[in-house]
């Protein structure tokens, strides 16, 4: 079985401040979480081994998206690098593959006790929705495997983040690595602890994978966002076909979940130039 | 009558360089910046005298405030639009309700060989409806066109001004300089400049009755080659757009306002392309 791994770093055990996780502003702590952060991967790519995956593409999904640190994963996986994808965070998950990880998540923009919780860009993306259902990184990106028949086997990250994936997916095995503390403190595992736990869980979702749904958007489908300024939407609605709901908010529809994915990578691309 | 004035500034006269049309810039903006004001005046005394009573004046420059607004008209036929972004940028005001449009202070189009030409952004290489190479005029004057609304004067470089009347003989041109490659020009002083202005716009409202709207026929097909690889990628995002290219893009509508805001919306997001990811 093929897996898919979109790894991010705020949810990697211990990580509590943006510092530990900005790659564009030298910070020493980066260079340490950094490496945990790749630890967990190599963790979960060893745990789904024993379950029995084979192949392995690991797309690198935080921040300029190029932390991994390859050398110490496997030498036969694949790492997709680089920020600008247009499908981001899911970029080559139509590649056939029987299951996916999300390692390293975190909440989505508004939530209470989830560390460094955001939606794709912090200052830009107030609220999503689709289809009416409130989404996090892990429902938006849920839902284009989902589009591509890829079930979502395991999520790492911190109890709210893991515990909100359950709940829109429950076949989901999860690992909560911490408990957050608002969102900038968590009470941790060691990072050893939590590589074990994800090492063991991967495994167990591999060998469960037959159990697994998929987490689909259903035609016609709705895009709804909410930026945290009017300028942000006044610009966002120049798109062709977004529409303007409010003051801050757009809305985008659309039968194909693909294109809605773009239409989301483009709001925030273009919102960011309205400052 | 009413008339819509969309002016920029490269196409002012004697203007040659960057610097004097960056707001940024302290020592040469602020007298090109009067000048543009001053051309900008003169359309106007020339539309009045022409028999316009209502203006609507839309910076179109950069960052859209530039022109020196108590040097224009002091009375409440006289409106005009400042800032940006504007969703429909240097159109924007435009509609039926207008009857003729005026063009001042226009350039040339990007990879001409005239004073600072471009398409609204560097990041544009070409830019071309059902295979046309456009000019910001020759886009403009088609939104105007769909409206149902004439261009009768243009007025800026020779290149982009005998370019736009040759698309659009109803119009007045009025050539305030002659291009020497990108940045050097031989131009008209100012007081002459505003004087055939303001003649030109006279003119132009004695051909309104005969004008005709510019319009390409429809459907219509957007394609926009790029500066860069990177502004493609982002361009490629926004729904409805086609990769044809390396730097290459499409978009097809049969509705040109539509059209006209992928074009603006694609140039504002291949701007985010320009910085290092």
């Amino acid at each position: 079985m093929r897996l898919y791994i979109s790894s991010d770093m705020e949810g990697v055990a211990g990580v509590c401040a943006w510092q530990q996780v900005d790659a564009r502003t030298p910070h020493p702590e980066y260079e340490i979480y950094r490496r945990y952060y790749t630890q967990e991967v190599a963790a979960a790519i060893e745990g789904a081994r024993a379950g029995g995956a084979a192949g392995v593409l690991v797309n690198d999904s935080h921040g300029p998206m190029r932390n991994l640190l390859f050398e110490e994963l496997p030498a036969d996986v694949r790492v997709i690098f680089g920020n600008r994808k247009p499908f981001s965070m899911v970029q080559g998950a139509d590649g056939g593959f029987g299951g996916a990880f999300f390692i390293g998540y975190h909440g989505a923009a508004g939530d209470a006790d989830a560390v460094l919780c955001h939606t794709y860009t912090p200052s830009i993306i107030y609220d999503v929705r689709v289809n009416g259902i409130r989404c996090s990184e892990a429902t938006l990106n849920a839902g284009l495997l989902g589009f591509y028949g890829v079930p979502l086997l395991l999520a790492t990250g911190d109890r709210t983040t893991v515990e909100g994936i359950a709940e829109q997916m429950p076949w989901v095995r999860g690992v909560a690595v911490k408990e957050s503390i608002g969102n900038f403190a968590a009470d941790s595992m060691m990072p050893a602890a939590a590589q074990r736990a994800i090492r063991r869980e991967a495994e167990v979702a591999i060998a469960g994978a037959a159990d697994a749904k998929l987490f689909c958007f259903e035609p016609p489908i709705t895009l709804d966002v909410q930026l945290v300024t009017a300028a942000q939407a006044h610009l966002v609605a120049t798109i062709p076909s977004f529409e303007r709901t409010g003051s801050r908010s757009v809305r985008f529809v659309h039968d194909s979940y693909p294109v809605v994915f773009k239409a989301f990578v483009a709001t925030w691309r273009l919102a960011a130039m309205s400052s | 009558m009413n008339i819509y004035i969309s002016c920029d500034m490269e196409g002012t006269a004697g203007l040659c360089s960057w610097k004097q049309c960056d707001p940024s810039d302290l020592h040469e903006y602020p007298i090109f910046r009067s000048n543009m004001t001053r051309e900008v005046r003169a359309a106007i005394d020339g539309a009045r005298e022409g028999g316009a009573r209502r203006i609507l004046v839309n910076d179109s420059h950069w960052s859209m405030r530039n022109l020196q607004l108590d040097e224009l008209p002091a009375d409440d036929d006289v409106r005009v639009i400042s800032g940006a972004p504007k969703p429909w940028s240097m159109t924007q005001g435009l509609d039926a309700a207008i009857d003729a449009v005026f063009f001042t202070g226009y350039h040339a189009k990007a990879g001409d060989a005239a004073t600072l030409a471009h398409t609204y952004s560097d990041d544009v290489y070409r830019v071309s409806v059902n295979g046309t190479p456009c000019s910001e005029a020759l886009l403009n004057a088609a939104l105007a066109g769909s409206y149902g609304v004439p261009v009768v004067l243009i007025t800026g470089d020779r290149t982009i001004v005998e370019e736009s009347v040759a698309a659009m003989p109803w119009a007045v041109g009025v050539a305030v300089k002659d291009a020497i490659g990108f940045s050097a020009v031989n131009s008209l002083t100012p007081q002459a400049a505003r004087e055939a202005i303001r003649a030109g716009a006279r003119e132009a409202m004695a051909r309104i009755a005969q004008a005709k709207p510019f319009v390409f026929d429809a459907p219509f097909e957007l394609t926009i080659e790029t500066a860069n690889v990177e502004q493609a990628d982002f361009i490629e995002l926004i729904p409805g757009f086609t990769r044809t290219g390396g730097r290459a893009v499409r978009f097809t509508s049969g509705d040109y306002p539509k059209l006209f805001a992928a074009f603006l919306a694609a140039t504002r997001i291949a701007a985010a392309a320009n910085t290092i990811g």
